[in-house]
């Protein structure tokens, strides 16, 4: 059963993918690719179900697995090479043409110790699959109903939706590879797979900006590859093995972890931040909003970024308790209120929401420096649930954009008037991004909890991230407020037409965000604290700390039965608002009504109606001067990670 | 099962009394301080029953929800200190009614309640942090977050974080809108902007915020009496204290401008108090 949960999650995408891309036809297509989707949820949950589990694989399809590997690793590089080259972008092929160098030298020296294309799931890759395909994979159905959209505005001269299903697909199979196998080679291959993938889908409208963004996300992503290539190498050397279990127990097992065993591990972060879209790297994500926003929806939640993170939370044992931890940390920490001070500044939705995903990213990217069980619970708990609220937001923000015209917040301002549903669905996604008892919040309090025991330069990654958290009220609650501004008392809008697909994944992926947090004690227990406190307790780093706050997690029932008892209440109490409540907002006394519009007498008896604009605090947030500033700092900080083992 | 549920709603009432008895004699001591006669002690109490009695008037539906959402997050958060949860919980629900409350102000086409919206967000970007520190301070003390934990503490913990309680008073002042930085829902005229914040929400719905501050008063100045929790003199004397010392500072400061407390650094500084004291506990 399992041998066919693991075919559904990696290699049904990739088939489904090809069909997709090869036969173009579009009745075809929208009937293969919900199956392939729902094919890959359900095997992901009954993967979920059924628990840890090991498997090998010696033979794909009657060829040795090795040779496979050796093909696509070959071959993979060389796409891009050739992408490189046809960009006429010397950087890109320079770094493909270091990663081949570096992939043949790997297979020149010493025999292979660890069994070739080990699968060792645990409960943090269990659940990782389970988000990839689940909310992957509703970002896959919006995207039918945005896609045709998008398509009947664009016009491209050949229909470029079956390549766009087809990267989509094999996006997401990449991504369960990534997180499933043991062997690093495989874990590299799908690695750049999703490099590939990404850049594919960020050049997908084929103009001018689109292009150049799309090789800036593939050099930087190159380049993180090169590191991953490179650390590698050093494992090699050092430890003998690729195995990624093999190579945490034999870290752990030293006494003195010396400069040549960390190194590695220092290069595997650089690959981690790059994917991740650290502070020096930031810029292809942002990028990366040149797509169209389904895109940027699996950017942000499920996949690409996740990945950065999750190698990092798999490999971060082995270096917990050293100064390059602590560096990791403060780091993240950096990252986390330099972000948020940019999405401050932000008036562009997507923009703020790009922001809020690297301030996240740096969260958790501290939470796993800090490196105790207690930290990295929190940091799967941030990329679990930070996954669901973003994907749902971003993909709220798709259909806002195709209606509308424009994704500016001020633009938004009244949004509920015109597009009744998604506004409602949007204010619920930022609500569950900040107010308790959601996921985000959870997972931010479990952080600021295991930040406060941290034993290395706990007071400065505090500072941050207490900035940092109240910085994210500010914005998220800024947004919230602007969708309503009815001067009537109530406004009864009717929602205008909406694609069905686009409709059904905004309220599963809404639902999902609202039920999935009262589930959180179940992740929690079944998932999270297994994976991480036997990682931990394996390969005996630290001691073990209790991975859940003392008062423990019952909290979230009680809060969410008094608060939905209140919202109740709440709602009964707005619909019994009698009609003759109503007056018109206060203006000093010279308010009049127009219409649906609210405003003053101003002079010559005119109407002057009310003009409303969010403060962005522009001068204090400035993007560009910021910008510049992180990237220094950032860069400082990478120096002496690196630098700081030499 | 239902005894605690009663004695926490009773403590509730009966804190809910004691923020407006506060209330009213913060009144009588600012009107005393300005050689006022002021009103009578009760008059929070008689204002919010007239308030109640009014016949709503609302620009539109959203505020009804957000003005109990607030009042419901702020009695959970107090319910929570009251039980001895946890202050890293107590923060959040508190701030979850603080966003209620400005999404409240932001859902009206009013320029002045907008403004005054805009005015807290940026308060509440001041106070938050402090609070962080400040609990992280109680928790490096106690070894957790919890504050029934505190109470197993044997020593009081002020004198291990007297630069946290500064910045705790910090905070105090922004929360319970004292000068300067009463320019969000500031009930005086002597800023530009008078009850920003409030502006649309009146008749009933305002009570139930003025309920809300009650609450709020008395959550903060319990949170201040932790710090002195050995003997219950000393957590009268520290909440009396620091409210005394918030009604004098308010006197003594109406004519600072929050334009120059920020210019002058000072929020940044009082996180800096509070990140050395934490420092220190740390090295200790």
């Amino acid at each position: 059963m399992v041998h066919l949960f693991v075919f559904c999650c990696i290699v049904l995408p990739f088939l489904a993918g090809a069909v997709v891309r090869i036969l173009r036809r579009n009745d075809l297509r929208r009937i293969l690719v919900p199956i392939t989707v729902a094919a890959m949820a359900a095997a992901a949950i009954g993967l979920g179900v059924a628990g840890p589990f090991r498997l090998e694989v010696r033979h794909l399809a009657g060829i040795p697995a090795d040779a496979v590997l050796t093909l696509l690793e070959t071959a993979l590089p060389l796409c891009i090479l050739l992408i490189g080259w046809r960009a006429g972008s010397r950087l890109v092929m320079g770094l493909t043409a270091l990663q081949l160098a570096g992939i043949a030298h790997l297979h020149r020296t010493g025999p292979e110790i660890a069994p070739p294309a080990a699968i060792a799931a645990d409960g943090l890759s269990l659940l990782m699959t389970i988000i990839v395909c689940v909310v992957g994979g509703l970002i896959t159905i919006y995207a039918m109903g945005y896609m045709d959209v998008h398509e009947s505005r664009h016009r491209p001269p050949v229909s470029r939706k079956p390549r766009f299903f087809a990267t989509v697909l094999c996006f997401l199979g990449a991504m369960n590879g990534l997180v499933l196998f043991d062997d690093l080679r495989w874990v590299f291959l799908f690695w750049e797979a999703t490099t590939l993938c990404s850049y594919l889908l960020i050049a997908h409208d084929d103009t001018p900006e689109a292009r150049s963004n799309a090789l800036c996300a593939l050099w930087m992503n190159v380049l993180g590859g090169l590191a991953f290539v490179s650390a590698m190498l050093f494992l090699r050397q050092s430890l003998g093995t690729l195995s990624a279990e093999e190579v945490l127990r034999r870290v752990c097992a030293m006494d003195v972890r010396t400069t040549a065993t960390l190194l590695p591990f220092a290069f595997l972060c650089l690959a981690a931040f790059t994917k991740s879209a650290q502070v020096p790297f930031e810029s292809w994500l942002c990028g990366a909003m040149v797509a169209p926003t389904p895109v940027s929806a699996l950017l942000h939640s499920a996949t690409m970024v996740k990945a950065g993170t999750y190698l990092l939370l798999r490999m971060a044992p082995a270096f917990a308790g050293t100064t390059m931890s602590t560096i990791v940390a403060l780091f993240g920490a950096f990252t986390f209120v330099g972000a948020c001070l940019l999405a401050v500044g932000q008036q562009d939705a997507k923009r703020l929401l790009a922001y809020s995903t690297i301030a996240n990213l740096g969260l958790i990217i501290a939470c796993v420096g800090i490196n105790t069980t207690a930290s990295a619970t929190a940091a799967t708990v941030i990329i679990v649930y930070h996954s669901v609220s973003k994907g749902l937001l971003f993909a709220c923000v798709g259909s806002i954009e195709q209606r509308i015209g424009s994704r500016d917040i001020e633009d938004m301002r009244g949004l509920r008037a015109v597009m009744p549903r998604t506004a409602t669905i949007a204010a619920i996604g930022i609500l569950t991004m900040l107010l308790p008892p959601f996921g985000m919040l959870t997972g931010k309090w479990l952080a600021i909890e295991a930040i406060a025991r941290a034993t290395q330069a706990m007071p400065p990654i505090l500072g941050f991230v207490a900035l940092g958290s109240a910085l994210t009220v500010l914005f998220w609650t800024r947004w919230a407020g602007a969708f309503i501004r009815s001067p009537e008392l109530r406004e009864r809008p009717s929602p205008g037409p909406q694609r069905p697909t686009v409709l059904f994944a905004l309220k599963a992926l809404c639902g999902l965000a609202l039920v999935f947090s009262l589930l959180a004690p179940v992740v929690l227990e079944r998932f999270i604290v297994p994976a991480v406190t036997e990682a931990y307790a394996r390969y005996g780093q630290v001691a073990a700390l209790p991975a859940i706050p003392g008062t423990g997690l019952a909290w979230i029932y009680g809060l969410s039965a008094i608060l939905a008892a209140a919202a109740w209440m709440a709602r009964k109490a707005a619909r019994n608002v009698p009609d003759r409540a109503h007056c018109p907002p206060y203006a000093c006394g010279a308010a009049v009504e127009s219409g649906k519009e609210a405003g003053f007498r101003g002079p010559m008896d005119a109407f002057v109606p009310t003009r409303l604009a969010n403060c962005y605090l522009r001068r204090h947030f400035d993007e560009a001067w910021l910008t510049r500033a992180m990237d220094t700092i950032s860069t400082a900080f990478l120096v002496v990670l690196v630098g700081g083992l030499l | 099962m239902t005894l605690p549920i009663i004695g926490t709603l009773a403590c509730l009432v009966l804190a809910a009394f004691t923020g407006g008895l506060l209330g009213g004699i913060d009144r009588r001591l600012t009107a005393r301080l300005q050689s006022r006669q002021g009103p009578p002690i009760l008059q929070p109490f008689l204002d919010v029953a007239k308030l109640l009695g009014k016949t709503p008037s609302v620009t539109n539906a959203w505020i009804v929800p957000c003005a109990i959402l607030t009042l419901a997050s702020t009695a959970v958060a107090l319910a929570i200190l009251l039980r001895g949860g946890d202050l890293l919980l107590i923060l959040f629900v508190l701030a979850a009614g603080a966003v209620f409350q400005t999404a409240g102000a932001l859902c009206v086409p009013s320029p002045y309640s907008h403004l005054g919206a805009h005015r807290e967000l940026l308060l509440m970007l001041v106070h938050e942090p402090i609070l962080i520190l400040v609990f992280t301070g109680i928790a490096m003390c106690t070894g957790s977050f919890s504050v029934a934990d505190v109470f197993r503490e044997q020593a009081p913990l002020l004198p291990r974080m007297p630069l946290c309680f500064l910045a705790l008073g910090y905070a105090l002042t922004i929360r319970l809108r004292k000068s300067p930085f009463d320019f969000a829902a500031s009930p005086h005229a002597h800023q530009e902007l008078v009850r920003g914040l409030l502006t649309e929400y009146a008749g009933p719905y305002l009570a139930l915020l003025e309920i809300a501050h009650w609450l709020e008063t008395v959550l903060l100045l319990g949170v201040c009496a932790l710090l002195w929790h050995t003997s219950l003199l000393g957590m009268a004397m520290l909440a009396l204290g620091s409210f005394l010392a918030e009604i004098l500072l308010d006197n003594a400061t109406a004519r600072l401008t929050w334009q120059w407390m920020v210019r002058r650094m000072s929020p940044l500084a009082v996180m800096g108090l509070a990140l050395v004291n934490l420092l220190w506990l740390y090295v200790a």
